[in-house]
């Protein structure tokens, strides 16, 4: 067998816009996701047991089904539920959002819980309202403190993002797949986007220890 | 009664347990009067510090009633009723804790303005000059900018006090504030809340340090198995108890010390 690695520079536009679409997706995906795994994983500390509950029913259904499925499931059942199209991209900002929120949710609730007692306490002496004890003191701790494991998300979240392809998503890896099939290149089409997903993960998993090292001991959080 | 002689402060029967079994506070009536400083001393486990955490509103009481300033502050009617904690009244309280307490993502500064312009709505830069100020008096003018992980033990709690001063406070609570300290680094914090005394601010103490009590306070008070045994001036109770129980625990510590 030889390796002609030079059929892919055809497709060079072909796979900077899959790429594109896995970047896209994987952003929004982090900031929605994060934000809304951020709510949950308050909701889960919340002194109201209902509000407790659907907040961990919820978190241990997505972290105990697989991605793929819950893909499948938003792409073909959602939009028979609800009566409506949605978008390729919608489906999948759902799904990944999802699936995100879940897991960060517990990042955050780790890290919630981390904010101990001592600045509660602290907060309470000094009168500091509920909203300014979350935004000021709860929010930028838990977040401070979440960061290495948030990154972590996030790489694995880029990673998992390759599951849309299953669905008809034209991301990185549908796209590789595509050329893989149309050259019969199978080994250095699949290897070149391998290493186009590693180059990108590679350096994130870094910066978790990076951020781990100078930020955290800083400040001691 | 005059105004002079009414008390600052008012608890009256208060009982607190942390769940069905350990019953902390018996019963507890103490009554301060404004500029008396007060130092509560006993045993491990005797509740001090379980005292001031409901005095700063921190904790629900099973029962009694504490006012402050002749206003009704906290009260519950039983121990299935709800504490009621009177926010506003809570606001003319501060307390520093034995762990340091300062929020570790916000510098010095920071820590202390954050309270007066998100609660009074005091103006950032107005905050800022108070709050330079104050540092400058406690020997941290030059801190203000640093982080509380680049500080040692003992400018942290200097940083506590003036944090909980920013607020014009008209009471202070200090919970062995001195006892998580490096030896050396305990007297600067102990000067600091000297210098407090000088200025009448009224203050509910609790240290293990004996020569701190004996110059800090105007009222000692010896508290031990949830109840009062002994309070008086700090010459009889800590120089010349009536009570068998005080003057064993005084003997005991200050065998320790020396
Ligand atoms: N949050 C809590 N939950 C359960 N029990 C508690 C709690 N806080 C304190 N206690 C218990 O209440 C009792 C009184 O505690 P407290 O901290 O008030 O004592 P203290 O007089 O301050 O002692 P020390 O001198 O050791 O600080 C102790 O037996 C302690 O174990
Ligand atoms: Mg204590």
């Amino acid at each position: 067998m030889s390796l002609d690695f030079s059929v892919l520079l055809r497709f060079q536009e072909a796979l900077a816009l899959g790429l594109w679409t896995t970047v896209k997706l994987t952003l929004i995906c982090i900031v929605l996701g994060c934000s809304l795994g951020f709510l949950v994983g308050l909701a889960r500390t919340a002194p109201n047991a209902i509000v407790r509950g659907i907040a961990s029913v919820y978190v241990e259904f997505f972290r105990g089904t697989p991605v793929l499925i819950q893909l499948f499931w938003i792409f073909f059942c959602l939009p028979l539920i609800l009566g409506i199209e949605l978008s390729n991209l919608a489906s999948g900002v759902i799904a990944l959002t999802l699936y995100m929120g879940a897991i960060t949710s517990e990042t955050f609730r780790a890290s919630l819980k981390s904010v101990g007692r001592e600045q509660m306490d602290a907060c309470i002496a000094l009168g500091l309202p509920r909203r300014v004890q979350v935004m000021n003191v709860i929010l930028p701790l838990a977040v401070l403190r979440a960061v290495p494991t948030l990154l972590s998300n996030c790489v694995s979240l880029f990673k998992e993002s390759a599951l849309v392809s299953a669905v008809g998503m034209a991301d990185l890896m549908f796209v590789g797949q595509n050329i893989s099939n149309n050259t019969a290149r199978p080994v250095e089409v699949l290897t070149v986007v391998a290493l186009i997903y590693f180059a990108i993960a590679f350096p994130l998993t870094r910066a978790v220890t990076l951020v781990e090292g100078r930020i955290l001991k800083k400040l001691a959080i | 009664m005059t105004s002079a002689s009414a008390p600052l402060v008012a608890i009256r029967a208060l009982h607190k347990s942390y769940g069905p079994h350990i019953q902390v506070l018996k019963g507890l009536d103490i009554e301060m009067k404004p500029g008396e400083r007060v130092v509560v001393i006993g045993p491990s486990g005797g509740g001090k510090s379980t005292l001031l955490r409901v005095m700063m509103g921190l904790e629900k009481i099973d029962s009694g009633a504490v006012t402050f300033g002749g206003k009704p502050y906290i009260s519950s009617a039983g121990p299935d009723a709800k504490t009621v904690i009177d926010t506003e009244v809570r606001r003319s309280i501060g307390m520093v804790f034995q762990h340091y307490t300062l929020f570790p993502h916000l510098s010095v500064i920071q820590n202390l303005v954050l309270a007066p312009c998100k609660v009074r709505g005091e103006k950032k830069a107005s905050a800022m000059r108070r709050a330079q100020a104050l540092l400058e008096r406690f020997g941290l003018g030059a801190k203000a900018n640093a982080f509380p992980a680049q500080l040692s033990g003992g400018q942290k709690q200097r940083v506590a006090i003036a944090r909980a001063l920013m607020l014009d406070p008209k009471l202070m609570l200090f919970d062995e504030v001195t006892s998580a300290l490096d030896p050396e680094l305990v007297a600067e914090v102990e000067q600091v809340i000297l210098q407090l005394a000088n200025q009448n601010m009224p203050m509910m103490i609790v240290t293990h340090d004996m020569w701190f009590a004996r110059n800090i306070a105007s009222r000692v008070i010896f508290c031990a198995g949830g109840v009062v045994v002994e309070d008086g001036p700090p010459e009889q109770v800590l120089g010349a108890p009536r009570e068998e129980r005080t003057r064993e625990f005084i003997d005991r510590v200050f065998h320790i010390k020396q």
